[in-house]
């Protein structure tokens, strides 16, 4: 079986999905990424030239509104699971070193 | 108290109080007792909110006192899975990455509830993110089916269907993204609807799969589900895809003659192989009474069922990939990560700890289908596939009015069978998801008297009509 994704291609997918792995972890996930997408592969086989893709869960169509003011009755309160806040800001570490 | 919790429904619960057999205080107390005796060994529960559903029963009974009028729901004692919002209560949505977060407003459906006066008894434990199907991939604890408790409930609603199976509620919330209202409530002899997409709002539910989620009823009997649902259903102005539905009580008191007319179409690919002997034998036990009905039954097919299951483990994790990323470690009320840095450390080392395995598989595959490269391969094509297992559902949809399928194809299996293998655990999903893919409406029936593991069939109507599935279900639970 050729393989669909090696082990560099997995680590740069953590990376960017902002996920640190431990090494045992890594291999497992390797060999489940692998069978899954080896299962995937099927859609393949479907034939599917000129048909629409289906990218969301209705085929409603948009309704718009007016952009109206309103007043938010909730503000604020999601600063109660903010472990660290200032002047009602969230307090993190630097972005850079 | 007159009544045995097991006996009571939404309508009973509701009828009795009319009569006054008993008051909602009393009915509140006593599940609260059962379940403090029988939790410790099913282990539906993540949180019990005490305090606010003793003090919400009594002010039923007080309305009751000044004769008042009260609608169906007041009083009535529910479970809600921890990933739908109650203001002021934990919503861990059973991830490690939430075990502090608390609630900061009500989902739109709670406050539907609240507003008539419901009573919510606790928060239930469910796959974390609602990833799974057997609830063992909680971050907190392994939910047991009260019918065999060597057996998972189901999932990823496993903790409302076992405290309703359990009798530690009269009926229950979940959300259903790929079949998690549906196979758990098949597993454990429980009724679930998954809704319209569209039907009820999604405000307040933390996201899985924003295209395929949405909350519905786990209850005892069709009746109830119909109760919850018209009282859950409606625009929500918090969600853009609620749609302007016109569900009212009429849901609740079918017509025989508005539902023998209807066909039911029975397609071939859900019975080609695979299935267990015990689910067959239940689903044709189901065909027959359907017939004893009056109702006509037809061979159809929805030739892409097949590749269903291939489309959805493409999308879902696409999405998955997205919603997750708001979980950084730091808002949601987790420390900061020791002696990180810098914020791109906390993000790393918080979502390294905080995520587990299925969620992570999660994350990093829908990370994959969506990079440059790969996003024409997988997911592009897999939402021409969702196109095409819809289209199938419409073609079906022009010959009859109600599609009979299995829920799932065996009945509840061992706790730890399954989880070394994820391919294996998706596979127990297969029948459920089409549904999801193409947003229609569909619910999950006890089979009557299948023993000893309970079997569910399944209904799935046209979009937006709830009525017919509901209104077969309920003429199915009237007879012997």
């Amino acid at each position: 079986m050729s393989s669909l994704i090696d082990k560099k291609e997995l680590e740069h997918l953590a990376e960017l999905a902002r996920i640190k792995l431990r090494p045992e972890e890594e291999k497992q996930l390797l060999h489940d990424m692998q069978n899954i997408l080896e299962h995937v592969k099927e859609l393949n086989s479907v034939p599917t030239d000129g048909v629409e893709p289906m990218n969301g869960g209705t085929r409603l169509t948009n309704i718009f509104r007016e952009d109206e003011e309103r007043e938010n009755t909730n503000r604020g309160a999601g600063h109660d699971g903010f472990p660290k806040e200032d002047g009602g800001f969230l307090s993190v570490p630097p972005v850079f070193e | 108290m007159p009544h045995p919790l097991h006996e009571l429904t939404i309508k009973t619960f509701h009828d009795g109080l009319l009569k006054k057999e008993f008051s909602a205080l009393e009915v509140a107390q006593a599940f609260f007792e059962h379940i403090k005796r029988s939790d410790q060994k099913i282990g539906a529960y993540l949180e019990l909110l005490e305090e606010p559903a003793l003090r919400e029963a009594e002010a039923t009974d007080l309305a009751l006192a000044r004769k008042e009028e009260i609608g169906l729901l007041a009083g009535a004692p529910l479970a809600i899975k921890d990933n739908i919002l109650i203001k002021g209560a934990h919503a861990t949505a059973g991830s490690k990455i939430l075990e502090n977060h608390i609630a900061s407003y009500d989902a739109g459906v709670i406050q539907k509830l609240k507003n008539r006066k419901a009573v919510f008894l606790g928060k239930t434990n469910l796959d974390e993110f609602a990833m799974g199907s057997s609830t063992e991939n909680s971050a907190f604890k392994k939910t047991k089916n009260p019918r065999d408790i060597e057996r998972v409930p189901g999932g990823s609603s496993g903790g409302s269907a076992a405290a309703v199976a359990g009798h530690m509620a009269i009926a229950a919330l979940g959300s259903d993204t790929g079949g998690s209202i549906r196979q758990p409530a098949a597993f454990c002899g429980v009724v679930g609807l998954k809704p319209t997409y569209g039907a009820v709002s999604r405000s307040g539910l933390i996201a899985m799969a924003s295209s395929l989620d949405q909350i519905g009823p786990i209850t005892k009997t069709v009746e109830d589900a119909a109760i919850l649902f018209v009282a859950i259903s409606g625009r929500d102005p918090l969600d853009a895809t609620s749609a302007e539905t016109k569900y009212d009580n009429s849901l609740l008191s079918p017509e025989l003659n508005s539902v023998e007319h209807l066909k039911i179409g029975v397609p071939d690919e859900y019975f080609s192989g695979g299935l267990d002997q015990s689910v067959t034998h239940g689903i044709d036990s189901a065909m027959d009474k359907l017939k004893s009905l009056g109702l006509r039954l037809t061979p159809i097919s929805l030739p892409h069922t097949k590749y269903a299951l291939s489309c959805y483990y493409v999308i879902m994790p696409a999405e998955v990939s997205a919603n997750l990323a708001r979980f950084d470690g730091i808002r949601y009320g987790r420390e900061h990560a020791a002696g990180a840095k810098t914020l791109s450390d906390v993000y790393l080392e918080e979502r390294g700890k905080g995520f587990g395995q299925e969620t992570k598989r999660r994350i990093i595959l829908g990370t994959f289908v969506l990079s440059s490269g790969y996003y024409d391969a997988y997911y592009k094509k897999a939402q021409q596939v969702r196109s095409l297992v819809s289209a199938d559902f419409d073609a079906a949809f022009k010959k009859v009015d109600v599609i009979l399928a299995p829920v799932t194809p065996t009945p509840a299996f061992k706790l730890g069978e399954k989880t070394d293998d994820p391919l294996a655990m998706y596979l127990s999903d297969i029948f459920t998801i089409p549904a999801n893919l193409a947003g229609v409406p569909a619910l999950s029936i006890p089979v009557k008297d299948s023993s000893p593991l309970p079997v569910g069939f399944q209904l799935i109507g046209r979009h937006f009509h709830e009525a017919d599935i509901l209104g077969i279900g309920q003429f199915y639970e009237r007879l012997n």
